[in-house]
Order: structure tokens, then C-alpha cells, then sequence
């Protein structure tokens, strides 16, 4: 055979052969990793909406997507607002439950981020900070308690604590809630985005 | 702002080679003298550049839409291996002085972590195309600045007394840490 | 072709062409994914599966590639595998594959495994080629080993998450940063150098 027409059907039946073989393969897992991602999504809901019994994708966008947490009647009981933004080092990505009106936080969540270890990583503690930001009146901007309480009961209903030594993770997150709950309220206000539950698409 | 947002983060906070640890190899194999310090960062700049536009294309243009997700590995390997190929072809026949500058060093690129990194990152991250390219360049750009900085500290190492086992890598590595910490610094200049 | 035993075609990858220590290969994942134990060994792992399964294919197709194609070819055998160890730590590991990120796909790039296929497995039989590769990759694995541990203790004060050090001990923070890497690293090659350098002047 000549060179040329070997390099050519070497590389074709290669190809050919990888990419069939990565086809079954990916077949195999796509389901799979579908399911982990969407358990995850799940479980943080959950999380955030404590009550939740099924949930309801609401509107999607990058760096924000809404859910709907029902109860055993179908009724929304609460929004998790799932939402991105750049944190002290990276992408702080977290997901925030508040009451079907939107005006108050149920519990607040961090699903990903790579801020400073032992610093700004604190955003995924409970004691140190998540449990700063139950129960908050979010009818109103939140804003920063500085410098850091060490109680929940030193706050007013619309601050937040701050973490010592991690002031701007713990400004990221403040500004990534404030943001998403303003784009949230907007698209409630044009309609596209309703407390009311849908039918099940 | 959300553009220079993604340029300014490419260069400083999450530069590269100081904090995604890619590009080791040119890094420290290429890092003896500013001068081939610098073409190596201006043809990882530019290769970089045109890779966001290709990978962007192919992402969008034939992976998503066929949904041939788990093609993406392959595609993107095997696109960047070609294009480094032709873009030394094209840069031969253009212009001999750029090509006498960059050539050699384009060769290495194609194994060259950071470029795959790139194409991968900007489509996990979701990027537009603007974004994209930013990325791509801004990327680049802080390659180079970091290459610049590792060549013009080495140039003065070798007047130093260094310890006989460190001479080599080890002592780069150790720069390398001392400039990874000082670029620590730039985190959290974007809000 | 390789003229050594078999044995010896293993324990080289060990140490004296240990890939990481003594060739300088594969450094990007061997600082980016050693900041925690587990994940250093998911790395060495996942690494492992496609050295071994990229040699095993090579060393057995490699009469029917024409070398003026070979590199082309190789890459898309290694590619493949790649995107079989990202797909099954996404589908069965996914805290492990969220941690560890676009770093398994990088795999592709490690100069370990394209270099193993070019030096090795296109010139020496299969069963050869699979024992350089198992030696590679143990030698991978070790260094990924010692470095994430010593990155983990020292910097977290744990190893493989559980809690090593006692209540006296401060984290060294940096350790588990980027900068930790790189300087644990270069003084890990110093050693390795030093020890190399005893025992060539004992003999």
C-alpha cells in the first residue's frame, strides 16, 4: 500500500474507532451526570428551603437561575435563588432560600468557591456565618454588621455578619445576594418570573 | 466591566502559571534569558488569542449543537495540535524575522498545558465569544508577564551562591513560590 | 528494545527515571491537584488508567501506524482514554471530579504519557510497555503521594482527612496555596538531587 493511503486509513479507522467507543461511553455515563447534577441542585433546595417537598425550575440564566420549592400541594412555599458572582480569589457560586414574597432569607448556602483556606473558605461555615444570614428582612438591600458579632442576636433584621479577617469574601457574597435579589424582584415585576405555581412542564 | 473584569483576572489573580500551575515546563525551560523569555510569552499570547476563537467556534458551532459533549477532549487536543502547525506554516511564509523569533518556541506549545486549559475553561465557565477572546488574551498576557519576571530574576541568580542540589529546577521553583505568594496579593482587587 | 528484565522495567520508574523527581515531567498536575491527599491519589489514579491503557494500545498497534502520523495517532488513543477517566469520575466520584476539575482532562497534556508512548511503547513488545507504564505511574503516584501529604499535614493538619496533627498545631495556610506548591516542590527536587548525587559519588 502506499504511504499516503495508509496515513490516511490509519488515522480515518483510529478516529473512527475512538470515536465510536467515546460515543458508547458517553452514552453510558450522560444519564448518570445528569443525575448527580441534578441531585445536588435538589439537595441544595432542600437545604434552603427547609419544607420543600418537589421543586420547580422558574427561569435560568447564566450565573442565575430561579427554583420554586413546593409543598406536598403543589403550592410554592419559598424561591432558592441559585446565583454566581466573583468572590476574593474566584468564582463564589451559592444558593439563597427566601419566603414565596421575597422578603425574607431562609437559609443561605455555598455550593462552590475557591476563596483562601482557613480565611475566606469560613463563607462555607455554618457557625461562623451561614447561620448570620437566616430570618434576615430582604426587603431592603442587605448591608454588612462591621466589625464581626459574635451573636445573631447583635444584628438588626437587615445586616448580615462579617467574617474577621475575610471582609471582601464576606462582601462578595453580601453583593452576589443583593444583585440576584434585585435581578429576581425585576423579572417578577416584567412578568417573567411568577410566585404562582406553574404546570408541571 | 465585566470584560475587564475577566482581563485583569486572566493577568494577576488567576494568572496561569502562579496560580493554575500551567505551563510549567516552557516556564522553567525557557526562562534563562528575558529576551527568549519574552518571544516565548508573545507566541503562547498569540496562539492563545486564536485559540479562543477556534475552540469557541467548534464548542458552539458543532459540540453543543450535535451534542457531542464527550468529543470535547479530543476535538479540542487535536485542533490546538493543528493549529500550532499552521500557524508556524503561516508565520514561515509571512515573516521570516517573526518566524526566526518565535519559531522554535511554537513547536513546544502544542504540548503546552495552558492552551488546552484555556479552550476548556472558557467553556466550562460559559464564556461569549467577546469574553472569550479577552480570556484568551489576557491569558496570554499574563504568561508572558510571569515568564518576563521568572527570566529576569534568574538572570541575576546566577551571580548568587546557590546551594549545589537547588541550581536548576529547584531554586526556579522556589522563585516560582516567592512570586506565587507576592501575586496572592492581587487577590480580591476585583469586586 | 529495552534490554532490561522485567523487574527492572518496573522498579526504574520508582526512582532512577522517576517521572516527576528525576525527569521533570507532569508538573502541573503534580503541584495543582496536591493540596489535599485525596485528591492526589485520585490524580495518580486517573493518570495511571490512561498510561497504562494508552501503552497497552500503543505497544500492540504500533507495526500498523506509519511514524510519519504517529504523534497524531497517539494523542487521540490518549485523548480517548482521558475522556473515559473525566466521564467515570463525573458519573460515579462527583465530589472527587467537582474537586479535581478541568485537571483530569489536562491529563491529555501530561508530558508523562505522550513521552512514555514516543520513548517506549512504539519501540518495545506489550507486556514490556504495560511494565514501564505500571512503573511510571507508580513512580507518579508515589511523588503525588509525598507531596500532597506533606501540603496536607502542614497545611490543614490532617492526611486524607483525618485529623494528624493535635490541638497545639496552627495550619500552615500558604502550604495549601499555590505558593506552598512550588516551594515543597523545589525543595523535593533539592533532596532527590542530593540523594542521586551521595550515591553516584559512593560508587
Amino acid at each position: 500500500m502506499k504511504l499516503s493511503v495508509r496515513m490516511v486509513v490509519v488515522l480515518t479507522s483510529i478516529g473512527l474507532l475512538s470515536g465510536s467507543f467515546l460515543a458508547t461511553v458517553g452514552h453510558l455515563t450522560k444519564e448518570r451526570i445528569a443525575l448527580n447534577k441534578q441531585r445536588e441542585i435538589e439537595a441544595a433546595i432542600i437545604q434552603v428551603v427547609p419544607g420543600t417537598v418537589s421543586s420547580q425550575r422558574l427561569y435560568e440564566e447564566r450565573d442565575l437561575s430561579v427554583y420554586g420549592g413546593k409543598d406536598n400541594e403543589g403550592n410554592i412555599i419559598g424561591f432558592a435563588i441559585h446565583a454566581s458572582g466573583i468572590g476574593f480569589q474566584d468564582k463564589i457560586s451559592l444558593m439563597l432560600g427566601t419566603n414565596s414574597s421575597l422578603e425574607r432569607t431562609n437559609r443561605l448556602a455555598i455550593l462552590d468557591q475557591k476563596e483562601t483556606p482557613g480565611l475566606g473558605a469560613k463563607i462555607t461555615d455554618y457557625e461562623f456565618f451561614l447561620t448570620y444570614w437566616e430570618n434576615r428582612d430582604c426587603s431592603v438591600p442587605l448591608t454588612l454588621h462591621k466589625p464581626a458579632a459574635s451573636s445573631p442576636e447583635e444584628l438588626s433584621p437587615t445586616e448580615v455578619n462579617t467574617i474577621t479577617g475575610a471582609t471582601i469574601s464576606s462582601e462578595a457574597v453580601l453583593s452576589i445576594v443583593n444583585g440576584s435579589l434585585e435581578q429576581v424582584r425585576k423579572l417578577i415585576q416584567e412578568g417573567k418570573l411568577s410566585s404562582e405555581a406553574q404546570d408541571v412542564n | 466591566m465585566e470584560l475587564l473584569a475577566i482581563f485583569v483576572a486572566a493577568i494577576l489573580i488567576n494568572n496561569f502559571v502562579l496560580r493554575y500551575f500551567l505551563g510549567i515546563c516552557p516556564f522553567l525551560g525557557v526562562s534563562k534569558k528575558i529576551d527568549s523569555a519574552i518571544s516565548m510569552g508573545l507566541a503562547v499570547t498569540f496562539v492563545m488569542s486564536i485559540t479562543a476563537v477556534v475552540s469557541w467556534v467548534i464548542n458552539h458551532w458543532i459540540l453543543i449543537p450535535f451534542k457531542l459533549d464527550y468529543l470535547q477532549i479530543v476535538s479540542f487536543i487535536l485542533v490546538i495540535a493543528s493549529l500550532v502547525q499552521l500557524v508556524e506554516m503561516f508565520i514561515r511564509k509571512i515573516s521570516p524575522p517573526l518566524y526566526q523569533a518565535l519559531g522554535i518556541y511554537l513547536p513546544l506549545i502544542t504540548t503546552n498545558c495552558s492552551i488546552f486549559f484555556l479552550a476548556l475553561m472558557a467553556s466550562l465557565r460559559e464564556y461569549n465569544f467577546v469574553e472569550s477572546i479577552i480570556f484568551g488574551v489576557g491569558s496570554g498576557l499574563g504568561f508572558t508577564l510571569a515568564i518576563i519576571l521568572m527570566a529576569a530574576i534568574r538572570e541575576q541568580l546566577d551571580h548568587a551562591e546557590v546551594p549545589e542540589a537547588l541550581k536548576g529546577a529547584g531554586i526556579a521553583l522556589i522563585v516560582a513560590g516567592i512570586m506565587a505568594l507576592a501575586f496572592l496579593g492581587f487577590s480580591g482587587m476585583i469586586k | 528494545m529495552s534490554t532490561k528484565t522485567i523487574g527492572q522495567e518496573f522498579i526504574k520508574g520508582l526512582w532512577d527515571e522517576n517521572p516527576v523527581f528525576r525527569q521533570l515531567l507532569g508538573l502541573c498536575p503534580t503541584l495543582a491537584v496536591t493540596n489535599a491527599v485525596i485528591n492526589g491519589f485520585a490524580m495518580g489514579m486517573a493518570t495511571t488508567f490512561v498510561l497504562i491503557f494508552s501503552s497497552l494500545v500503543v505497544s500492540s498497534i504500533k507495526k500498523l501506524i506509519p511514524s510519519q502520523v504517529r504523534i497524531a495517532s497517539y494523542i487521540v488513543i490518549i485523548a480517548s482514554f482521558v475522556t473515559v477517566a473525566d466521564r467515570f469520575l463525573a458519573a460515579f466520584f462527583p465530589p472527587i471530579s467537582k474537586s479535581l476539575g478541568p485537571y483530569v482532562p489536562l491529563i491529555v497534556v501530561n508530558c508523562i504519557i505522550l513521552g512514555r508512548q514516543e520513548a517506549f511503547s512504539s519501540k518495545n513488545t506489550v507486556g514490556r510497555s504495560v511494565t514501564d507504564a505500571l512503573g511510571m505511574s507508580a513512580g507518579f503516584v508515589l511523588a503525588m503521594l509525598v507531596l500532597s501529604a506533606i501540603r496536607e499535614i502542614l497545611g490543614a493538619g490532617t492526611f486524607f482527612g483525618y485529623q494528624v496533627m493535635g490541638p497545639w498545631f496552627k495550619p500552615w495556610i500558604i502550604m495549601i496555596l499555590p505558593p506552598g506548591a512550588f516551594i515543597t516542590l523545589g525543595i523535593l527536587l533539592a533532596i532527590a538531587l542530593q540523594i542521586e548525587r551521595r550515591t553516584k559519588s559512593r560508587k
